[in-house]
């Protein structure tokens, strides 16, 4: 049994409006940490909020530790869950100090060795008579983490862990707090839009699109076998080559507007060489992107971009041939 | 069109479905009862609006009419007076620099210190200095014409009364919309090339209408509610007739009637507000003031501005206040008495009465809507505040009524006692309490409360330990506000106090009627004092800025 069953959750806030959430399905296993992945107002954050019970679907149903939370005949309210959430905007009380805010918690003052080793494994040892607003951004989220971890919930939710940190704390935060996750064991769902975060953090990943799940995988099969071009594109800027193309190419997904199956090529999978089947064209332009350079090349039926890191002179005009090396 | 109408039925069944499955609980059930029962007194009297009166065929086709034309010309000339003066002095404090400016962007609040009836009685003598020219018309034109002027004259001077202290409404919003809101596309339209005049008209006006809408709105409300002025400038409207109706009269079905044509009067002019606010939200007017570049004016200009502020200033505060403070030197010592101390403690004890229980009852009506996410309580919760659009006496009536029905079946006399007394209050000022309870926990308690639940704490924990204390200047200045407003508080407290029970507003309107106006001016002057308080709060809310 799993520990986390999402099955065909459904929320439309207005009607007339598309539903946030159209029929969503997926499961956790124990001590898995699992990302949601999307634009804004792809349904992701909905999605939390229901399973955290802050939210009522329209239809499914949702069961944590074989314990029904939402059916048809039952809701079990969010302070009657075993979920932890933990807040975009952290939500600490303002007017209680870090100590008070991190035992508020039902059942965390009961364990005082216990919230004092999460005190100490989150490095805010220290702050704990201070008040929120006296302490750091990257401080209060930690406090806000603790004090969902307190409460030993079977299941911790996020809600953009990491999208108030800028970006030199955000790798190190995502390296403490896997840390974390997994020396208290913790089962994770977290919401991001960030692809990177998910990537490093998560050992699976579930992609929404417009209120769907649209694929869900490893990060390393969500990346390296994308089901559609949007999912491709989540990981930045992405070739999109006729599959009459690259004949030999091991995945190929239907294209957008219609017309037979493309194969994505990441910008760094292109090496310059006349390996067949290769790709020759003019240069359009060049840019200087530090680790490597971007190229835009025009062939004949298509503009493709290119990430050069080999040290060879290209200006824009040049005449250029390329190949692509696709993982198996 | 019939499709989309399917789905927003299907849509709102579906969520009936879940708040009558999933969220009933004992908070939102007791939520649901207290909220109707604060709305059934107006339910009560819009119910009437069908039932049979004897004389109801007779008063619509005798006064009815003369009614409905004295209310809509006094809430036509207030509501287009008090935009005049609100929304010119709000630009010319909010965009202009002048001397003398930021006294007045304070200042101009305080006709707001100062209920309708007493500055009609400080005003009582305008309509008399126009006996010379009555009597000229009579001798030299028609006994008719001197009749007819006369009749007309009322309307113009109660105007200018009312106007001079339900500007305020107006100009708070104007300001607060022009100086907050709209400050910044002021400065995009100046930056195009747009002079004052253009981007007044073009720009800061049509971005303020909303808000300006909602100010009129008060004033509306606020005059329709009236009673002391009206009466005593004899102006035929529905509130003076529903008394003259009833207890000159004494037809009780048909002052029910009129209540329930001037309720139904109030809906549509609820909806009307809606309308013309085209579903634009209600700007909070919390922020404080962004840095802004005024006009800088001329010597000439600078000069009209000063007269401009200063015109609604003195007819709206300085000179009621000063007539009054004048009549009072004088007759202070024949008013000041035990009685006097008496009913001083009367207005004070139901007023802190009134205050705490609609405070309390506010709270906990807006905390388990939003608490508990449940429409149904916050659908009940807009019912239940309506009193505030509900004119005082129609309220009472609908006391009286369920008051009767109540001592029909249980045998409990309601009827002249202090418990229906506070009742009527709290319905009428519910709104009073629970619009800066209930935005002041959206704006600062709904994701606390979503937090606390998930950490595991119930309803009750997280009310006492999270709202009320991040609340707690929120609930003293609802709670400052009703007793405020209560000590104010004319008719319904005219209709439903307890025999010999006297409050500073009605010991105010018995002397007036007696025609003691200089001896009504010293409860009057307590009355002004005690309204400055909230004045002087809206005047720190507007300066400190909220973190």
């Amino acid at each position: 049994m799993k520990l986390l069953s999402i099955q065909n959750i459904s929320k439309q806030y207005t009607a007339n409006d598309a539903p946030a959430v159209n029929g969503v399905s997926f499961e956790c296993e124990r001590g898995e940490i699992v990302a949601l992945i999307g634009g804004s107002g792809s349904g992701k954050t909905t999605l939390l909020r229901i399973i955290a019970g802050l939210e009522t679907p329209d239809t499914g149903e949702v069961v944590l530790d074989e314990k029904p939370l939402n059916s048809p005949s039952v809701f079990v309210p969010p302070e009657k869950r075993d979920c932890g959430l933990v807040f975009q905007d952290y939500a600490l009380f303002p007017n209680k100090t870090v100590q008070q805010n991190i035992t508020f918690g039902k059942g965390a003052a009961d364990d005082p060795k216990q919230v004092k080793r999460l005190i100490e494994l989150a490095g805010i040892g220290g702050l704990e008579q201070r008040f929120p607003h006296e302490i750091s951004g990257g401080q209060q989220q930690r406090v806000a983490l603790v004090r969902a971890l307190a409460t030993r919930p079977t299941l911790l939710l996020l809600d953009e862990p990491l999208s108030h940190l800028d970006p030199e704390l955000r790798d190190s935060v995502r390296t403490e707090l896997l840390k974390l996750f997994r020396e208290t064991d913790t089962t994770v769902l977290f919401v991001s839009h960030d692809i990177e975060d998910a990537m490093a953090m998560a050992d699976r990943m579930v992609v929404m699109r417009e209120g769907a799940a649209e694929q869900i995988g490893t990060p390393g099969e969500v990346y390296d076998r994308p089901v559609s071009q949007h999912v491709a594109r989540l990981f930045g800027k992405t070739n999109f080559i006729p599959a009459g193309l690259l004949p030999n190419a091991p995945h190929s997904i239907p294209s957008e507007n219609g017309t037979g199956r493309v194969v994505p090529v990441r910008p760094h999978q292109w090496r310059v060489s006349d390996r067949s089947p290769a790709f020759s064209g003019t240069v359009q332009s060049v840019t200087n992107r530090g680790s490597h350079r971007e190229v835009t090349l025009a062939t004949e039926h298509l503009a493709l971009t290119i990430h050069l890191t080999e040290q060879i002179v290209i200006n824009t005009g040049d005449a250029l041939t390329v190949s692509c090396t696709l993982p198996d | 069109m019939a499709a989309y109408l399917i789905n927003i039925a299907q849509h709102r069944l579906r969520h009936l479905k879940q708040e009558i499955r999933f969220k009933l609980n004992a908070w939102t059930i007791s939520a649901l009862i207290l909220g109707l029962i604060l709305f059934l007194p107006m339910a009560e009297v819009l119910w009437h609006l069908t039932s049979p009166a004897e004389n109801w065929e007779h008063l619509r086709d005798t006064v009815l009419g003369r009614y409905l034309k004295g209310s809509v010309i006094l809430v036509l000339g207030t509501a287009v007076l008090s935009v005049l003066l609100g929304v010119s002095t709000a630009w010319l404090v909010a965009c202009c620099e002048f001397p003398g400016r930021k006294i007045f962007e304070w200042a101009l609040i305080l006709p707001l210190a100062i209920p309708t009836y007493i500055a009609a009685y400080a005003y009582f003598d305008l309509l008399d200095q126009l006996t010379p020219l009555l009597i000229w018309v009579r001798l030299n034109i028609s006994p008719e014409a001197m009749t007819l002027l006369s009749d007309t004259m009322v309307y113009p001077v109660t105007i200018v009364v009312l106007a001079a202290v339900l500007y305020p409404y107006v100009y708070l919003v104007a300001r607060a919309a022009f100086a907050r809101q709209s400050s910044q596309c002021i400065e995009a339209a100046r930056t195009l090339g747009h002079g004052p005049q253009s981007t007044f008209w073009r720009v800061a006006l049509p971005l303020a209408r909303p808000a300006i809408v909602g100010g009129v709105a008060l004033v509306i409300m606020e005059t329709l509610n009236d009673y002391g002025a009206v009466e005593h400038f004899n102006v035929p409207t529905f509130t003076t007739g529903i008394f003259r109706t009833w207890l000159s009269m004494g037809d009780l079905q048909g002052a029910l009637r009129l209540a329930a044509c001037l309720m139904a009067l109030i809906l549509f002019l609820l909806v009307l507000e809606k309308w013309l606010r085209f579903g634009a939200r209600f700007h909070k007017s919390s922020q404080a003031d962004r840095p802004f570049q005024r006009y800088a004016l001329g010597q000439a200009k600078a000069g009209l501005a000063i007269l401009c502020c200063l015109l609604p200033l003195v007819i709206g505060f300085v000179l009621p206040l000063s007539r009054l403070a004048y009549w009072a030197s004088f007759n202070a010592g024949k008013v000041l008495d035990a009685s006097f101390l008496k009913l001083t403690l009367n207005s004070v004890g139901v007023a802190t009465a009134a205050g705490l229980a609609t405070v309390v009852l506010a709270l906990f009506l807006a905390y388990t809507a939003r608490y508990f996410g449940s429409r149904t309580v916050g659908a009940t919760n807009r019912l239940a505040i309506l009193g505030y659009a509900v004119p005082g006496a129609v309220i009472a009536m609908g006391i009286l009524l369920i008051a009767g029905q109540v001592t029909r079946t249980t045998g409990w006399v309601l009827t002249g006692s202090l418990a229906a007394l506070v009742l009527a209050y709290v319905i009428r000022f519910l709104a009073v309490a629970w619009q800066p309870i209930d935005s002041g926990m959206e704006r600062n308690c709904a994701q606390l409360n979503n937090a606390a639940r998930s950490l595991g704490a119930n309803a009750a924990r997280s009310l006492f330990q999270i709202n009320v204390p991040l609340l707690r200047n929120a609930l003293v200045a609802a709670g400052l506000f009703v007793f405020v407003d209560t000590i104010k508080e004319l008719p319904l407290t005219l209709v439903l106090r307890p025999f010999d029970f006297e409050t500073l507003s009605t010991r105010t309107f018995d002397l007036a009627k007696q025609a003691q106006i200089p001896e009504s001016s010293v409860p009057a002057l307590c009355i002004i004092l005690v309204s400055l308080l909230p004045v002087i709060w809206l005047n720190r809310q507007m300066r400190t800025p909220e973190k």
